[in-house]
């Protein structure tokens, strides 16, 4: 027999000093990604990606007055797109990718626990995304100009792509479980993700409707970028958007769980798993999801009762606002009927007078996407809230009032419009972002990068052939 | 359950027991009740055309997969407990993948680690291995660089970091030229006699099983057709062939004729005709008798009748006396 260390259930004591085997194969996965290349180079095509939409993005803000605040919430969901979409594609490589390359084999055949595996494996294609927030944050950071938009934007960027994006990385995982090859993998995987991707590009008409407002709630990716919306964005409050959060949540603990409970004692050389009873949880699995998805979907949150009492009389939550050119001022209008009888239809138009130019009238046309609403009729004591948006685009002082007009009753008749209260908006000069400012950003980051991947490869290079002297 | 491969030496306690798996695919049956044991320090040849349950028996003896029926035991432990069972093998698959990015020493640190040895003595234990398959001077490079016999050679290597009871070679020496070849069979048979280690040999080389193995098991269609020490095969394979025994003889291309007309008007020959397939080799047919020695003695004559016509002889075998020729006859019409 030679002298090498007798492993069995007699030495226990060698297993204590032992590492964990997750803690293992994470580090091996992490070389393997990391000193192999591949999540370096992701990593650097995000950065160089992340880079020009910043550069577009500031550059853009000169001329069509984008707000630090949009710019912050554009960059977060560039970075959250893309980081999951790096995620994933690591994840549908790591098992199917193992077996093409016949290295699964070689785990397979050691002691350590499938789960062990798994959890090593899905810590290493989650780290991306660490590294992909580090580098979003300095952006961040520049599009903000000192806004709260960046600690709003730190804040829940983070906590969402922590949900979001390893539940991607899971999915991903899952995907390549059931594949003997990276191409089935990794064209399932695309598929997923687009799959995941469609809600947030639907056009805005198609949001509006009521499958809209579901497809918001109940789509992970939609829910997420909506309460990152209306938080960095709209100043809304957590409270009233609590529900979009369910479904990124719900998506991380089914993926996640999923993969890390389910799934390990099925990891096996070939694909397949074992037949009925991988079909059977894989039927489970999605109904719980699809239940979940439609629990989200119908549950109303507090927010969708915006409707308030008052009929005939119009008020506005907001009296004076400052902003910068460029700001976009949010408020709400209350229409009430407070006659005894319903209401006739109702149309609230929006004005703008110019305070500076001896009441020159502001074509609300170029500052507002919507000049008037149209409220149908109302019973009595009935109120209806109106949300209503004004860009801040010349500097200046500014009366914003609201003019509620019944409907005539036939065209021999007319209608006595009720103004609101006016709004004194003071519209200060935008602080304006630089342009070149965000470049030394947008070379450095990428440069840094390159310059990690030339010392990897410097490394790599350099042990290709080492020979130990005798 | 039967023990086999006893060829004179005293028997010990096998480290690796099969008794009757069986496995089906669908309706197919691969492996139809493989049973054998293996010594410490002997090495099994595990032989079969393809498709005869090969893959399918070291895939269930190596724990990948669960047998229909039947069991086995690795250094005592049952099937039963496949992770302890994983402890006590080692395995060098025949598609054995690597990775490229890391140097042999990390890779095998790495498989130390888990099969629960801590670094540094997981490093020691690599470093004496990788010395052992004559890769200590490249253990820094990265395996990437390797030539293929270099990472057989570490497959190797990684099936021993757990200093297992049993090893699983699958056709280890595919792919390698004859030095190669040869240095790895060495290498195999220094690890069953140094570390008292049974080794289980996949290999289509049928002429590396006979130098290599003790032991033999043949199988064909999922059934086991013959098993025992590779002597005793070879002789109860020759004890059974119904045809009759000859020789086969070599001599220079340019003396073939010559050769088949003296052989030919032999008593004792029964057919004499060149081999087309192998230039020089002539195939001699003996009539069959009764006695189990007249064989070698006729083979004997004809040699002496070619020498007496100052034919050269080359080279001379008895039919059926090789391992490759039990083979061919066990499986006779079996694809492979």
């Amino acid at each position: 027999m030679s002298d090498a260390p007798a492993i069995n259930e007699g030495k226990q004591g060698s297993y204590r000093k032992a590492r964990p085997a997750w803690w293992l194969v994470f580090s091996r996965e992490m070389t393997d990604l990391w000193m192999g290349g591949k999540a370096l180079n992701l990593v650097l095509v995000f950065s160089v990606l992340l880079g020009g939409v910043a550069f577009l993005l500031a550059t853009n803000s000169e001329l069509s007055l984008i707000p630090p605040k949009e710019m912050v919430f554009e960059m977060l969901r560039l970075s959250l797109a893309a980081a999951g979409f790096i995620c994933l594609i690591i994840g549908a490589d790591s098992l199917s990718g193992e077996r093409e390359r016949s290295t699964l084999e070689g785990l397979l055949l050691t002691p350590v626990g499938r789960r062990q595996i798994v959890v090593g494996k899905f810590l290493a294609a989650v780290s991306p995304w660490p590294a992909a927030l580090v580098l979003s944050l300095p952006y961040w950071a520049l599009l903000s100009q000192g806004d709260e938009a960046f600690g709003l934007g730190a804040l829940w960027g983070s906590i969402l792509g922590s949900l979001l994006v390893p539940a991607l990385a899971a999915i991903g995982m899952l995907v390549s479980s059931r594949s003997n090859t990276n191409r089935t993998s990794m064209f399932v995987s695309l598929g997923i993700y687009l799959l995941i991707l469609v809600p947030t590009q639907l056009p805005g008409s198609a949001q509006a409707g009521s499958v809209g407002q579901l497809l918001k709630k109940v789509s992970p990716m939609e829910a997420t970028y909506h309460f990152l919306e209306k938080i960095i964005v709209n100043s809304r409050t957590v409270g009233e958007l609590t529900v979009f959060l369910i479904a990124p949540a719900m998506l991380a603990v089914l993926a996640i769980g999923t993969l890390l409970l389910y799934y390990p004692p099925r990891l096996g050389l070939e694909a397949g798993g074992s037949g009925k009873r991988s079909s059977r949880g894989a039927a489970v699995v999605a109904t719980l999801l699809a239940a979940s998805l439609l629990a989200v979907g119908q549950a109303d949150p507090a927010t969708a009762q915006e409707a308030q009492d008052a009929p005939f009389e119009i008020s506005i939550d907001m009296e004076v606002a400052t902003v910068k050119t460029g700001d976009p001022v949010l408020f709400d209008t209350s229409v009430t009927n407070n006659s005894d009888a319903d209401s006739p239809p109702l149309i609230v138009a929006m004005n703008i007078i110019n305070l500076d130019s001896e009441g020159d009238v502001v074509d609300p046309e170029d500052w507002s996407p919507e000049r008037t609403q149209y409220v149908t009729p109302m019973a009595s004591g009935q109120s209806v809230r109106l949300s209503w948006r004004v860009n801040a685009i010349l500097e200046g002082d500014y009366m914003v009032y609201m003019v509620l007009v019944p409907e005539p009753d036939g065209t021999n008749a007319t209608s006595h419009p009720v103004a609101s209260p006016g709004i004194h908006l003071t519209v200060d000069p935008f602080t304006r972002l630089n342009p070149g400012g965000v470049l030394p950003l947008v070379i450095a980051i990428p440069t840094l990068l390159m310059a990690a991947v030339g010392f990897v490869m410097w490394r790599q290079r350099r042990r290709i052939n080492q020979v130990d002297a005798d | 359950m039967r023990g086999f491969n006893l060829d004179g030496s005293t028997p010990r306690t096998p480290v690796l027991i099969a008794d009757d798996l069986r496995k089906s695919y669908g309706k197919r049956p691969a492996l139809r009740g493989l049973s054998f044991a293996l010594e410490p320090g002997r090495v099994l040849g595990f032989l079969g055309p393809n498709g005869a349950g090969k893959t399918t028996a070291i895939r269930i003896l190596t724990t990948i997969l669960e047998p229909d029926k039947g069991n086995f035991s690795v250094d005592g432990i049952g099937s039963d407990q496949p992770k302890l069972v994983r402890g006590r093998i080692g395995v060098l698959p025949e598609s054995l993948g690597l990775p490229k990015h890391v140097t042999a020493l990390e890779y095998l640190v790495f498989y130390g680690g888990l099969y629960g040895l801590p670094p540094n003595e997981s490093k020691a234990s690599a470093l004496r291995l990788l010395d052992d398959v004559g890769l200590r001077k490249r253990a820094r490079s990265l395996i990437g660089s390797y030539s293929r016999g270099m990472r057989q050679r570490l497959g190797i290597a990684r099936s021993l970091i757990n200093d297992p009871a049993v090893v699983f070679l699958d056709e280890p020496t595919l792919g390698l030229d004859p030095r190669g070849q040869q240095d790895l069979l060495a290498l195999v048979n220094r690890i069953a006699r140094d570390r008292n280690v049974g080794v289980v040999l996949c290999s289509h080389a049928l002429s590396e099983v006979e130098t290599v193995c003790d032991d033999v098991v043949i199988l064909s269609l999922g059934q086991v057709v013959a098993k025992g020490s590779v002597s005793d095969v070879i002789a109860q394979a020759r004890g059974n062939a119904k045809r009759g025994a000859g020789v086969r003889i070599q001599v220079p291309p340019e003396s073939t004729a010559d050769a088949l007309e003296r052989l030919d008007g032999l008593a004792f020959v029964k057919a004499v005709e060149a081999q087309s397939d192998r230039s020089g080799w002539l195939r001699v047919d003996l009539e069959e008798t009764q006695d189990p020695g007249a064989d070698l003695r006729n083979g004997n004559k004809a040699l002496s009748e070619l020498l007496a016509g100052s034919v050269p002889v080359m080279s001379f075998e008895t039919r059926g006396g090789r391992l490759g020729d039990v083979f061919l006859q066990l499986t006779e019409g079996v694809g492979g």
